[in-house]
């Protein structure tokens, strides 16, 4: 199994995996490893909301609680959402097709497809590193009325260093999903047996929709569960 | 001669001695005149008491018996007692007569009757003139601070005036008042001559509002007489006092612990001693910068300093600025402060870094590549 294939030459890679029983180690490696780095990442943004409820008697608690969560939700996320979802959304949509092939080769398929998103979600955590200590985070004394913490979130959201750290995280995570969407394409063309037409639209179709959605998000100020 | 003719005879001699001596004394007495009048105080104030002393000379060559000397008037009242004793007044020789006389009358010019009868000659009647003005001495304050501040020594100038037409004496000035000090206590002038004026002043400490009264002491002769004026005294802000402002206010905070640095300035015209800035009770002063102490701030001048303390709780932190007048009283000024609500960051420029730029486009243009690459290999 030549990786660099996976990443430059994926017709060559998924073909030489041929009909063989799908084999779910090396994709879950490559989803727990995406998963981790999403945990990082979302337990160094939620520094922020440490600082956000520091003014608290029990902000330091709030904060290392809201760190724990934001870690686990990360990596849970991203292990549903980017792995389990996204190879269940390819393999109802090839089902219009008429593919044939197990969800287990789908899924298998769409985690060696992460090995991207996997690299992205690296970069963006680096680059998140070096704008933490740019950002001014809102300081919420008062948890008890939701208006404050959603202006304090707002307010957060607003900053200019957080906009261009997410703006960059978003052309960042666009970019690499695209590499991951090309690999998708012959890995479900692969696992459901399908045209290579019907597997650009199994696969450009959601990709499409959801970077269309990161986009959106991305300007609106939401921010994506697990997402790189 | 009989007895009889030697009685007429006598008799008839007494009768022409007797006209001849009456005209000697009526020629004596004509010779009596006042030659001076002195009064004490010289000019009278309603109900005041004084001395009417009137000297005479005998300008004769021979003695005047005097039977009686008085004075009289309807609204004078003289209170001392004729001379009713008979003495003679030899020639050449002065008497002076002293009566205590009070003035209940209002302002105007009295002329009481100097009265003397003489034994078998008559009398002199002189009326002295006597002048009676009820005007009190005038006390005016001629500065004094717009605005007391309590415990701050302020300087009261006094001007007392006598617009009288006689001097006064024994002129004692001293301030009075719930709360006052005043330094002197009291000032002594003594004698204040007819259209003079004596300026005095107090230094006056306020310990509340109050009234400041200015009392004058004074004699008329021997009466006593009293003046007071009234100076409210309202505390509140000296126009001139140190006015400390904070300005250029910066909180950063490190961990717990915040730290305020700012610049002090004195705004006021007065010089600010022993500058002290501290935090107040709702936060939680920390080392290093518990205090700071500026030390002294001329007008205009400023200082920078800073704060360090912990707050929990709360979103504001009140500064307190503490400083000393040139007397020694302690000021205290506190400016509330808005603890920011964001914890400073560098923040963006707005404008992405190149160095972000180079990695997007360099991971677009290696993707770009790959995916070019994968497609064309097929």
């Amino acid at each position: 199994m030549n990786l660099l294939d996976l990443l430059v030459y994926p017709e060559r890679f998924f073909s030489a995996l041929g009909e063989k029983e799908p084999d779910l180690k090396i994709p879950a490696v490559i989803a727990l490893a995406g998963a981790i780095v999403a945990a990082a990442a979302g337990y160094a943004q939620s520094s922020l909301f440490s600082e956000m409820f520091s003014g608290m008697d029990a902000g330091a608690g709030v904060g290392a609680f809201m760190g724990i969560m934001a870690a686990v939700g990360a990596f849970f996320g991203f292990l549903v959402i980017w792995w389990v979802v996204m190879a269940g959304v390819f393999h109802v949509i090839s089902m219009i097709f008429k593919g044939s092939g197990k969800f287990a080769r789908t899924l298998a398929s769409t985690g060696y497809g992460l090995l991207p998103t996997v690299i992205g979600s690296v970069i963006t955590t680096l680059i998140l590193l070096t704008y933490l200590p740019r950002i001014s985070v809102p300081v919420v004394r008062n948890l008890q009325d939701p208006a404050v913490v959603q202006n304090a979130m707002q307010e957060l959201m607003l900053d200019p260093a957080m906009k261009e750290f997410t703006q960059v995280s978003m052309a960042i995570s666009i970019l690499f999903l695209v590499w991951s969407a090309n690999i998708w394409i012959f890995g479900v063309r692969q696992a459901r047996g399908l045209a290579l037409k019907q597997a650009c639209i199994t696969v450009i179709v959601p990709v499409t929709i959801f970077i269309l959605y990161l986009v959106y998000v991305t300007f609106s100020g939401f921010l994506i569960p697990g997402g790189a | 001669m009989d007895h009889s003719g030697i009685v007429l005879l006598l008799f008839a001699a007494m009768i022409a001695i007797i006209p001849v001596s009456a005209v000697e004394q009526q020629t004596a007495a004509a010779q009596v005149m006042v030659t001076n009048v002195t009064l004490d105080p010289q000019v009278f104030m309603t109900d005041d008491t004084g001395t009417v002393t009137v000297e005479v000379i005998n300008n004769g060559a021979q003695s005047v018996a005097i039977s009686r000397v008085t004075m009289y008037d309807e609204k004078i009242r003289v209170q001392s007692r004729a001379y009713d004793t008979t003495m003679y007044l030899g020639a050449g020789n002065r008497m002076t007569f002293t009566f205590t006389v009070s003035a209940p009358v209002p302002d105007g010019i009295y002329y009481p009757v100097f009265s003397m009868d003489f034994r078998d000659a008559g009398y002199l009647r002189y009326p002295v003139k006597l002048q009676v003005q009820d005007k009190p001495l005038k006390v005016s304050i001629l500065s004094k601070p717009d605005v007391f501040t309590g415990g701050k020594k302020e300087q009261v100038e006094v001007l007392v005036g006598n617009p009288r037409d006689n001097g006064v004496s024994g002129v004692t000035v001293y301030p009075a008042g719930d709360g006052i000090e005043a330094s002197p206590s009291s000032i002594f002038i003594g004698m204040i001559a007819p259209d003079q004026s004596q300026k005095v002043t107090f230094a006056i400490t306020p310990r509340q509002s109050s009234s400041l009264e200015i009392h004058v002491d004074y004699m008329n002769g021997i009466n006593s007489h009293a003046e007071v004026i009234q100076l409210p005294i309202d505390l509140g802000k000296s126009k001139r006092r140190a006015d400390p402002i904070l300005s250029n206010i910066q909180i950063e905070r490190s961990g717990n612990t915040y730290s305020l640095t700012g610049d002090v300035n004195n705004a006021g015209l007065e010089v600010a001693n022993a500058v002290v800035i501290t935090t107040g009770d709702s936060v939680v002063p920390v080392d290093p910068y518990r205090k700071y102490v500026v030390g002294t701030l001329q007008p205009d001048d400023f200082s920078a300093f800073e704060v360090t303390f912990t707050a929990e709780g709360t979103e504001r932190v009140p500064v307190e600025v503490s400083y000393k007048d040139n007397d020694g009283n302690l000021y205290t000024t506190t400016t509330i402060i808005d603890i920011p609500l964001t914890k400073p960051g560098a923040q963006g420029t707005g404008e992405l870094p190149i160095a972000i730029i180079a990695v997007i486009l360099a991971c677009a243009a290696v993707i770009g590549g790959i995916v070019w690459y994968s497609w064309r290999k097929r």
